[in-house]
Order: structure tokens, then C-alpha cells, then sequence
């Protein structure tokens, strides 16, 4: 008898461990055929009310339920801004053409992107007001759960995706996100270079996988992965599928290593992932590692060649051209500073991944101002110069580019708050995925109160402003 | 960023490493380095496509690159 129990127990123990073997986290698709024009691109097509003439990206920061809070305040404030442009009436969200968005502000831009007006209706009790944090402890602690995350191909980042997908994004794939605008640009990190990696159909041709049908979950999940509080996301990179070619600007940026060192990388790294055989897999982590502003990819589509905003710039197609920049950013150095005893291993752990990572998000939106500004100078000395040719008969004139432009960028930023105890409150508001619903009402509030107080916001909405009755 | 200028006979597209970025006679604006330019359809021009390395240019100061029009 004894030895019969003893028998149940290591069969019992044996099928336990090949059950847990099992679990497996769910792979992306490979790629049948290669279609540049198909999938989850940049539409090329303006639909409904949305011009390309006015054109409107929005980046969502990183910084937990704190960002999806700040960046739903602002798309409220976006649908209750109303503007005239090309003689139509209509909200400025109207006019959004993209939104870039990493780790927190991922979950309000998919959600957006997903449901659209639900938005307004539904993300706060489905997600703004909930523990989430509280729900995703629970699910690691549940015995259910146990076997799976002993797996070596199951962890808590895919327990993670599920629950968003059960509780949020209803098993939506990005072939179900809408062909209209805005495009949503989810942004995670390679963990083995630290490059940027967007949820779209351009980055998986180069993993020679479909991204049609991978879940919106998996890639908000990656998107908001912090490190060593949730795990990486895994992808599998295929073989390029036939008839696949390079994209010309990615080909030609590998020779730019004297000049354009910027190119040459964001090429490089892309290429990268076509050496299949030496890496078959990619583990993704939180958007912010690379960039926890959301701009990258913003600034790409600004620089690039092939990038959705530059050949309209070039084809003369956008007028007015405006950035808000959603940055929940915080500011907690002041308790570090206060104690006498050095701070702990993790304290100085999480400093490390987020000092730079804040440093090297204000050096991003420093620098997508200037590329602004210089536009304008560029138009401004070609303007000025043409007035003076103008003065000299028989000189031909010079040439133009395809259209003078109106750029603008908006930054909303706790640190712009004039009231110093406000400007603290907001500042030393924590990264989680649950926060008091105080807390909550007040950052969709100061969202909306930033952005309306921003002088460059004002001036955009003054020069759009329905005429007085 | 940087300035390039086409020149042809006729008023016509261009493509900057296979994507449209403006027409011919205006300038186009493209950051740093290796580009390859051609033009749009009918293709009536020669040579088929340029490829340039696109530096130190301003606004006054294009880059300019000539097709010519096939017999």
C-alpha cells in the first residue's frame, strides 16, 4: 500500500511537472507572403474627418496608471477643444493622426485605438480606477497558477498580458484595430541592445512574422514590463518569408557611419533582427528603457526617408504640424537626499535604469524642438532671402520647398504647475498600476489644466477657434 | 537636416530611396546621408535612379542632381 502511494506520488509529481513543461507562451505568426503596402502600417489614406493637413501626433509617457491617468485627462481636454479647419467643424482629437506611447500611456493609446469613444465611457472603471497591481499579485500567487509559471517558457508578463486582455482588450488582435487614424505606435525595448521596438508591421517584416494577429494585450504588456517587477515578453524571429527585399532607406543608412551616425544605427539595429539564425528570439521589456517619453518613433517617422511624416512634409501635403508630449515624469530625488545612510542595493538599481532614462527622455523632446525650430528658420531664411531677390529684376527666384509649415510642440509636465505644493503632490506621485481614485480625478484634471495653460497649445487652438456666433 | 534639388525637363515626382518626398524643381528636405533618388512614373528618364551621399548642404545651397529625359 505504501509503496503504491508512493508510486501515485511520483506519477501524480511526474504529470504535474509535464503540465507545467507545457505551458508555453503564445508565439507570433510567421509571415506567408511579404506585402509592404498591407498590415498594420501607417494608413495611407486620411479617413473621416481626420486631414493630413493639420497634423497631430500625441506621445504618452511611461510612468504606470499616473501616465494613462495624465494622457486620459489630455484626450478628454482634446475632444473639448472644438476647431474649425478647412471649413469643417469639429473636436482637435478629430484631427489625431498618431499616438507614440510607452509603458503606462500604452494602455490609454491602445484602448483609444481599440474602442475609440469608449474610451471616454469605459477605461476608468475598466482600468484607471482598478487595483490592477493588487489583480496581477493575485494571479501569481494563485496555486492555479503555480505550475505554469514553473515553466521555463511561461511568466509573469504572459499571466500579465492575459489579464489585460480579459479585463480590457477583449482578445482584439492588431488586425482588428481600425484602418482609420490615429495609428498606434506601442513601444517596447530590446532587452539584448536596448533599441526601441514598435508594435508594427514594418518592425515584424524584419522577424518575418504577421502582426495581424497578435493580441493588443501581449504588446501593451511589453510595452509596460518594468524591469525585475514583471519578466520579458518573448517574440520568435522567423525566417524573411519570399520575395522579402530590404527597405532601401535601411540599406543605404548602413553606409552612413561618418555621416549620420543616428541613421546608421536605427538602421543597423533593425537589420540586425534578418540575422535569423543567430537570433531566433527577442525578449522585449518596458518602452521606457529606450525611450520613456514615446518620441522615438515620432522622431523617426520625422527623419526617415520612408517615415509617414516626412514624405508628407515633402510632398507638401501637412500645414500645421503639432506635437503634445504627454510626460508624467516624477521627481522623488529629495527623499534620497534627506537620508544620511546610503540607499540599498534595489534603490540604487531602479536610480540607475530611471536617472538616465529621464535624462535621456528631456535630451528627446530638447531635440525634436529643435528639428522644429530649425524648419522654421529654414523657411524663414528662404522668405527673406526671396523678398531681397524680388528686389533685383531679371534673378530667377529660388526654390521652394513644397509647403512653409506651422510647427508646434506642446509639453505637459508636472514641473510646469506654478504652485509649489501642487507641483510636489504631482511630482511625488508613485509608479503603479493602483492608484487612489483621488489621485486619479486629480491627474485627469491637471492633464486638462496643463495642457490649456501651455502658451504654444493656446496659440495652436486660437488659430483653429470656431468663429464667435 | 538637408536640402536636395532634381532638375527635368518635365514637372514630375521624385522618390528618395523608393518612397515619393516631393517633385522636381522644389526642394526637398532629408536628413544626412546615402540616398538613392529617381522619379516617378512615366519612366521616361535616364539615368534609372542616382545614388548620392547628401551632406553639407543648406537650403541656399542644395544638393542638385540632374535626369534627363530617354529617347
Amino acid at each position: 500500500m505504501i509503496s503504491l502511494s508512493k508510486h501515485s506520488i511520483a506519477a501524480l509529481a511526474f504529470l504535474l511537472l509535464a503540465l507545467a513543461g507545457c505551458a508555453h507562451y503564445p508565439l507570433n505568426e510567421p509571415l506567408a507572403t511579404y506585402q509592404p503596402d498591407q498590415g498594420y502600417r501607417f494608413p495611407a489614406v486620411a479617413s473621416g474627418k481626420n486631414t493630413d493637413s493639420l497634423f497631430v501626433c500625441l506621445a504618452f509617457s511611461g510612468g504606470g496608471t499616473r501616465a494613462a491617468s495624465l494622457a486620459y485627462g489630455v484626450m478628454e481636454k482634446l475632444r473639448a477643444t472644438k476647431i474649425v479647419w478647412k471649413g469643417v467643424e469639429k473636436s482637435l482629437l478629430d484631427e489625431v493622426d498618431c499616438i507614440s506611447s510607452v509603458s503606462g500611456g500604452s494602455f490609454t493609446a491602445a484602448y483609444y485605438g481599440l474602442f475609440g469613444d469608449r474610451l471616454f465611457s469605459d477605461f476608468r472603471p475598466d482600468f484607471l480606477e482598478r487595483d490592477i497591481q493588487g489583480e496581477l499579485t493575485a494571479k501569481a500567487l494563485s496555486p492555479l497558477n503555480w505550475l505554469r509559471l514553473a515553466s521555463p517558457n511561461f511568466s509573469r508578463i504572459d499571466l500579465a498580458a492575459e489579464h489585460y486582455d480579459e479585463v480590457l482588450f477583449g482578445g482584439k488582435t492588431f488586425g482588428d484595430l481600425p484602418a482609420g487614424r490615429p495609428f498606434i505606435l506601442l513601444n517596447a525595448t530590446n532587452l539584448a541592445n536596448g533599441d526601441g521596438f514598435e508594435f508594427t508591421q514594418d518592425q515584424f517584416d524584419f522577424l518575418g512574422s504577421d502582426i495581424s494577429r497578435y493580441p493588443v494585450a501581449r504588446a501593451v504588456a511589453a510595452s509596460s514590463a518594468f524591469p525585475v517587477l514583471l519578466s520579458p515578453l518573448s517574440l520568435k524571429n522567423y525566417p524573411s518569408p519570399p520575395g522579402y527585399r530590404v527597405p532601401k532607406d535601411i540599406a543605404n543608412a548602413q553606409e552612413d557611419f561618418y555621416d549620420n551616425r543616428r541613421r546608421y544605427q536605427w538602421a543597423r539595429n533593425r537589420a540586425s533582427y534578418l540575422t535569423q539564425a543567430d537570433r531566433p528570439y527577442v525578449h522585449l521589456m518596458d518602452g521606457g528603457l529606450a525611450d520613456n517619453i514615446g518620441l522615438r518613433a515620432i522622431e523617426n517617422a520625422y527623419l526617415r526617408s520612408s517615415g509617414f511624416i516626412r514624405t508628407r512634409l515633402n510632398e507638401g501635403e501637412i500645414e500645421k504640424f503639432l506635437i503634445i508630449v504627454v510626460n508624467a515624469r516624477t521627481q522623488d530625488q529629495d527623499a534620497l537626499s534627506r537620508s544620511e545612510s546610503p540607499p540599498g542595493l534595489f534603490t540604487v538599481a531602479y536610480k540607475t535604469a530611471t536617472i538616465s532614462l529621464d535624462n535621456f527622455s528631456f535630451e528627446t523632446i530638447e531635440f525634436m524642438k529643435e528639428l522644429q525650430k530649425a524648419r522654421k528658420q529654414t523657411q524663414t531664411t528662404l522668405s527673406v532671402c526671396q523678398q531681397k531677390l524680388d528686389a533685383c529684376p531679371g534673378q530667377p527666384p529660388l526654390p521652394k520647398l513644397a509647403k512653409s509649415i506651422e510647427p508646434f510642440v506642446v509639453e505637459v509636465n508636472f514641473e510646469a504647475l506654478a504652485d509649489p505644493v501642487q507641483r510636489q503632490y504631482f511630482l511625488g506621485l508613485p509608479t503603479t498600476f493602483a492608484l487612489p481614485r483621488e489621485d486619479i480625478h486629480a491627474l485627469i484634471e491637471v492633464g486638462q489644466t496643463l495642457l490649456d495653460a501651455d502658451p504654444v497649445y493656446q496659440a495652436v487652438v486660437e488659430s483653429l477657434r470656431l468663429p464667435a456666433p | 537636416m538637408e536640402y536636395l534639388l532634381v532638375h527635368f525637363p518635365r514637372d514630375r515626382r521624385v522618390l528618395v530611396n523608393d518612397e515619393f518626398n516631393g517633385r522636381t524643381e522644389e526642394l526637398i528636405e532629408l536628413e544626412a546621408g546615402t540616398h538613392t533618388i529617381a522619379l516617378g512614373p512615366p519612366y521616361n528618364f535616364t539615368p534609372a535612379f542616382k545614388k548620392i551621399r547628401l551632406v553639407d548642404t543648406s537650403a541656399l545651397t542644395p544638393r542638385e542632381i540632374d535626369f534627363d529625359l530617354a529617347e
